[in-house]
């Protein structure tokens, strides 16, 4: 399996972890609120837990105990951030280890249709032998409705207003009729059942969703990582996987992890600062959006380079991924390069000649 | 058994058993032995000490409730409280003012500390549910009953920390890294100004990590929420005993783990040195016996290890004298926010202890103490009920030290059951808040917000959600993506919570100053004690007893910062008198700075003479600012005097002043106060006078240097000679020199254009050139091609004439049309940027009078344009100059002498003789000659 769902990597954990939980468990969760939150944010030594639980999402605690706690109650669960700011994979924990499922996922595109949501037929067995349950083919919400799991649905804000009203009466009568049955046509939902939409908060004002459904779901709002530390430990998390992945044998040394966390905070201070769209990236500059500049210099410094990572390669990566407009991506990193860097090189030296020159390199190869 | 021995084994079974845990934690006595036995002493001491020591917490509801308690049952006779010493006399004023307030010491002249500190301000706020207030409020009331302050004084807060660094300053009490997350609203934070805060019991780890640790294992997420939880619920309702040792135990455990810096620890050690002394010193002095006293202290000072703790203390420590800096007192507003800005706390947890301490009377009913006639104040409802003590009286409780710790550390938390009515109205409330803010909450809502608090409460280990947790549920279930109002769902639980509350100072408890004011300004009717802006309307023509108001109000503007009173209508101007006026006075909202000025005088008149005068006195005083002081002095205050003795500052001034950079804005004051002087007074007072005569001779010898230099502006230049003109007559009256200025242009040869310009200006005005000579030499540059782009700089030096030599205008008229006529284009447009710039930036007074000369030479219609001929461009109509009528002319002597003129004749040569004319018909002879136009005007004019 290229990568597997947080519920069968962490198999074996999220098994012992419901062996030793003795808290009270809403409806039909596989954990107690409080394992969950165990789960995601890892264990301490004040804890009393025989084994570690590594931490698998970074950010403020009270953000986690929060979405929890929606779960258990009566509300749809909605994470709204930048882009890479790591809703989805808090979606997939969140889902994996109340029950066991993170699969159960609906991507909304402007192409998505009610269909997707509540039900589809299969046209030749309806032919065959008509409308009937076997010949429904149930979208991921409804299963999820009728195993009393988790349903996720992604980039709610991506698909029109039509269908994300569809949800609305799932939300609130946990219920699906089917109309074309004339027996058994309502479909239930189980206890436990709940939904984790995320939406991107850079979509807003594509497809707002109408306060009927804001009414039905607690927003959560997840933070861009400024936190240095935390961000550095994300950003290690995300690398080491990675490399697990693609089975390479690469060091990350962490002065160049540090240069990258720095060049980033720069530019997000930058594009703090900036008065007008056109004077600062379009990227948001996310966390996610680091980890894809690293995997792409430790991918080419592995097939391409001497299997060693540079600041030369870092520096290519990071303009490579992050100038996507041709005229004003390119002159911000270039101010960047000359106004930043170039002092900062001669002042405390280290990498960043290095990556000074590898920037303007890759500067001088796109413009 | 010997009262010793009795103490020492009261804690000897806690000892017994942290060391058995010690030894099981680590493997052997090392470290946390010392650390865990260490605490015990710490706390054993302390209890041990005659003088009862109560150790506070700031802004903890427990401390203040304990503290009502203890003071009821014990009854002391001396409160020793940590508060700096200087700050005694005020505390009786508390009780006019609504509190927070702080009480402020503050210093303007500093001596003893680097300049750079000035003005050296400290301020000790101090709100209603604080248990030093309990102290200060049974103290004040109860009589036969003495409040010592034993801390250090005002001065020795910055002499003892002389040896950080002047940033260390402000930065002082605030804990490292102080998580509080969303900053309060600027204004009120600021109420404190740039002071340093004092405050009793200030307990927080000083080690970063180990508050942190804290945090993260108590499963907080900052310091207010980790004591409000782990000290402040379980501490709840124990008695006095155990109160006592667990408060020691903290500040014990903070004290041990985590001193912080060497330098502030130095500091805190030399501040309970300080304490002790001074109590053993009024120990002395009064005989009172120690058990009678009660010393109200920091949970962090009372866990001291200082050589003079103690009654018994060694009495080793000097207490340096003060500097010389004279330093003032008085009470200034505070604000809750104020308080969790200056002491890094998180937001809204100054309010949320003021509602536990609300909700704690309720609950324990216990009776606080409350100054009487305290402003602000509810009326204690239901005195008969309250009047009966709760805890029996039972003497020398205190006496008999037990063991209450052990029990308090083995006890589970007890924790607070579920208040689900309280829990249910926060619910409801919010949402109707939500819903006033602009939010789409409904009751499905408030059922949501009530779930989610309890599951979240469970989440986090507590029985009952606080209202962090509350605050937490309210956001994840009212909050969407956007924030509809001006708050958001965080803020309004804040405000809802208890809000912040702005102190105010009360008028019997403000300086002299202040209340002077406001008695000036209670013709105008308004509340302006109160906070917000408030509308003024001063009808002077109605009533004239405003004009005094307006002089205050006048002299606020000037005095407090920008908005505390802002003119909306109405100005201020030499020789003018007021009408209407209108004004925004916010002088609630600015008392602090009210106050303050109250520092530095006793009535604003005084403030603000003292603050000319020191503007007119500074060492960088320029003879402009000087001028602008005597202006001042003259608007605001009417005070000749004062003018008089700064006119002559302002001679001074200019008598030794080797630059002319002012001289613009010289020449402008100096013309408007002679004008306001010469129509106001009989007599010019003599520093203008003298003023005149020494600037006309300053300026003349300034003269040839300035037209020389490069680094004068044409500007300067054309202010000096617009002095040198236009004060002429009046300096020439007075005994001056007009050589002076003859030799002064004789010696200047300027280089740069624009000054050879002015000086040709000058010399027209000084007769020395004539215009058609100036109109020639103008002619010239432009015919000259390698003089012509230098031609714009003539310019401009032309355009600056105009304000020496105002006359000219027509002439500058001229040279811009012809520049406008003759200058090639590449000379001509890369000049226009600059010709607007510069009338923009230094002619704005010169613009206009260019533009209405203008005007008049410029046909106004566009037809007539065509046919118009420039004035200059006219054929010169030579006037003939006609004999007047009957005028015997120099002919006349030559016919009377005719001798004279024969010989001269004989001399050159000429031959001829001399003939008689008939003489010339005058202007009557048309009379003669149309007798009828006389006729019909004569008519005319007898009327009919």
């Amino acid at each position: 399996m290229l990568r597997a769902p947080a519920e069968i990597k962490y198999a074996e954990e999220l098994d012992w972890l419901e062996s030793v939980d003795d808290g009270p468990k809403p409806f039909s969760w596989r954990l107690s609120p409080k394992m969950v939150r165990l789960f995601i944010l890892g264990s301490e030594r004040a804890d009393g837990l025989d084994r570690e639980i590594p931490q698998k999402w970074f950010g403020d605690r009270s953000l986690v105990e929060r979405a929890v706690v929606t779960l258990a109650s009566d509300r749809g669960l909605l994470l709204i951030g930048d882009p890479g700011t790591g809703k989805s994979w808090l979606a997939e924990l969140l889902a994996a280890a109340i029950c066991r499922s993170s699969t159960l996922v609906v991507q909304g595109t402007a192409g998505t249709t009610e269909d997707h949501i509540k039900y589809s037929w299969n046209v030749s067995m309806v032919i065959a032998k008509g409308q009937s349950r076997e010949s429904m083919i149930p979208s991921p919400i409804m299963t999820a409705m009728e195993t009393g799991a988790i349903g996720r649905f992604e980039e709610l804000t991506r698909s029109t207003s039509d269908v994300q009203d569809a949800l609305i009466s799932i939300l609130s009568e946990k219920y699906i009729s089917v109309p074309e049955l004339d027996s058994d046509s309502i479909v239930f939902a189980k206890p436990g059942f709940s939904i984790i939409a995320t939406a991107n908060s850079r979509d807003r004002g594509v497809n707002d969703l109408s306060s009927a459904l804001k009414r039905r779901f607690n927003f959560v709002r997840i933070p861009v990582v400024t936190n240095r530390k935390s961000e550095a430990e994300i950003v290690r998390f995300r690398t080491e996987e990675l490399l697990r992945r693609h089975r390479i044998e690469l060091d990350v040394p962490p002065t160049l992890l540090d240069v990258l966390l720095q060049s980033f905070a720069d530019l997000r201070a930058s594009a703090a600062a900036a008065g007008s769209d056109d004077e600062k990236l379009e990227s948001a500059l996310s966390s996610a959006e680091q980890i894809g500049v690293l995997e792409d210099a430790i991918l080419h410094s592995n097939f391409f380079g001497e299997r060693q990572l540079t600041a030369r390669a870092l520096a290519s990566s990071l303009v490579g991924s992050l100038a996507r407009r041709e005229p004003e991506d390119l002159a911000i990193l270039n101010k960047y390069l000359h106004g930043v860097v170039e002092p900062r090189s001669k002042e405390q030296g280290g990498s960043w000649p290095e990556f000074l020159e590898g920037g303007r390199d890759a500067i001088a190869t796109l413009s | 058994m010997s009262p010793v021995r009795e103490d020492e084994a009261v804690f000897e079974a806690l000892r017994t058993q942290l060391r058995e845990a010690a030894t099981a934690l680590a493997d052997g006595p090392d470290a946390l032995e010392g650390i865990l036995l260490g605490i015990v002493d710490d706390v054993d001491r302390a209890v041990r000490e005659p003088l009862e020591i109560f150790p506070v917490c700031h802004h903890s509801p427990a401390s203040a409730i304990a503290m009502a308690r203890r003071l009821r049952e014990k009854r002391p006779k001396v409160v020793y409280l940590e508060l700096c010493e200087d700050m005694a006399p005020l505390l009786s004023e508390l009780r006019n003012c609504r509190l927070p307030v702080a009480v402020q010491a503050f210093a303007s002249e500093v001596k003893g500390f680097p300049a750079d500190w000035a003005p050296l301000s400290v301020v000790a706020p101090i709100t209603e549910a604080s248990a030093e207030y309990q102290a200060i409020a049974y103290a004040l009331d109860t009589p036969g009953v003495e409040l010592v302050l034993v801390d250090r004084s005002s001065d020795h807060v910055f002499q003892w920390q002389a040896g950080g660094s002047a940033e260390d300053r402000s930065a002082e009490p605030e804990a490292p890294d102080a998580p509080s997350e969303t900053p309060p609203a600027e204004e009120d934070a600021a109420l404190h100004g740039d002071a340093v805060g004092v405050e009793i019991g200030d307990l927080r780890p000083r080690f970063a990590e180990l508050e942190e640790h804290l945090l993260r294992h108590g499963r907080v997420r900052h310091w207010s929420e980790w004591w409000h939880q782990y000290v402040e619920l379980p501490l709840g309702d124990s008695d006095h005993d155990t109160y006592r040792q667990v408060m020691l135990l903290i500040g014990s455990l903070f004290r041990r783990l985590a001193p912080g810096d060497a330098e502030r620890v130095r500091v805190d050690e030399d501040r309970e040195r300080h304490m002790w002394t001074r109590m053993r010193e009024h120990l002395a002095a009064s005989g009172t016996d120690p058990a009678d006293c009660l010393y109200v202290c920091g949970a962090f000072h009372a866990a001291s290890r200082v050589e003079e703790f103690g009654v018994g203390g060694a009495a080793t420590f000097e207490i340096g004298p003060p500097s010389a800096s004279v330093w003032q007192h008085g009470l200034i507003p505070s604000s809750h926010s104020a308080i969790e800005a200056q002491f890094g706390l998180t937001a809204g947890s100054v309010s949320i202890a003021a509602t536990q301490w609300a909700k704690n009377l309720k609950r324990t009913r216990v009776q606080p103490f409350r100054l009487e006639g305290q402003v602000g104040a509810k009326k204690p409802a239901k005195t008969a009920k309250a009047a009966v003590p709760l805890t029996p009286v039972v003497p020398g409780v205190a006496d008999v030290a037990s063991d209450k710790l052990s029990g308090f550390l083995r006890r589970a938390p007890v924790l607070d059951p579920l208040d689900e009515a309280e829990l249910l109205g926060w619910s409801v409330e919010i949402v109707r808040a939500a819903r006033r803010n602009g939010y789409l909450a409904s009751t499905a809502d408030a059922i949501a917000v009530f779930e989610t608090s309890i599951l979240l409460a469970g989440m986090r280990d507590r029985a009952r959600p606080t209202p962090y947790d509350f605050q937490d549920a309210a956001i994840t279930c009212v909050e969407k993506d956007s924030v509809p109002g001006r708050r958001d769902v965080r803020r309004i639980v804040e405000i809802m919570m208890g809000g912040d509350r702005i102190g105010q100072v009360g008028y019997e408890a403000l300086p002299p100053l202040a209340r002077d004011v406001h008695d000036r300004l209670a013709p105008l009717n308004l509340k302006l004690q109160q906070r917000g802006v408030q509308r003024a309307l001063l009808d002077m023509a109605a009533s004239p007893e405003l004009a005094r108001c307006s002089d205050v109000l006048w002299m606020l503007r000037h005095l407090l910062p920008w908005g505390a009173a802002r003119a909306i209508m109405g100005e201020r101007r030499l020789g003018e008198q007021p009408i209407q006026e209108s004004w925004d006075l916010a002088l609630g909202t600015h008392q602090r700075e009210l106050i303050e000025l109250g520092y530095e005088g006793v009535t604003i008149e005084q403030v603000l003479e003292q603050r000319l005068r020191r503007r007119a006195y500074d060492a960088q005083a320029t003879t402009a600012d000087v001028l602008k002081a005597v202006e001042d002095a003259t608007l605001y205050l009417r005070s000749r005097r004062l003018a008089d003795e700064l006119g002559t500052r302002a001679l001074e001034v200019l008598a030794t002043e080797r630059s002319v950079d002012g001289a613009p804005e010289v020449l402008r004051r100096v013309r408007r106060l002679l004008a306001y002087y010469r129509t106001s007074e009989p007599v010019l007072p003599p520093w203008i006078e003298s003023f005149v005569k020494t600037g006309y001779a300053h300026y003349c010898t300034l003269l040839p240097t300035a037209f020389g230099d490069e680094d004068a502006t044409v500007r300067q230049v054309a202010a000096m000679l617009g002095f040198l003109f236009s004060m002429e007559s009046l300096a020439l009256s007075l005994g001056c020199d007009r050589t002076q200025l003859d030799l002064a242009f004789a010696q200047s040869h300027p280089k740069e254009p624009a000054k050879v310009a002015l000086r040709w200006a000058a010399q027209v005005q000084l007769g020395q050139l004539s215009r058609a000579e100036l109109r020639s030499l103008c002619d010239d540059l432009l015919g000259n091609p390698l003089v012509v782009p230098a031609y714009p700089r003539y310019l401009s030096g032309f355009l600056h004439a105009l304000e020496p030599v105002p006359q000219l205008a027509d002439f500058v008229v001229e040279a811009v049309s012809n520049a406008f006529a003759r200058l090639p284009d590449p000379v001509l447009l890369p000049w226009l940027p600059t010709l607007i710039s510069t009338l923009r930036a230094d002619g704005s007074d010169l613009a206009p009078l260019l533009i209405r000369e203008a005007g008049r030479i410029f046909p106004g219609r566009l037809a007539a344009l065509d046919a118009w001929v420039p004035p200059w461009l006219e054929p010169p109509t030579v006037v003939e100059a006609r004999p007047a009528a009957g005028a015997r002319t120099g002919a006349a002597l030559l016919a009377a002498y005719p001798e004279t003129c024969d010989s001269v004749a004989d001399l050159l040569g000429y031959e001829g003789s001399w003939e008689t004319t008939a003489p010339a018909a005058s202007g009557a002879v048309l009379t003669a000659r149309h007798p009828d136009t006389a006729v019909a005007l004569e008519a005319l004019l007898a009327g009919p």
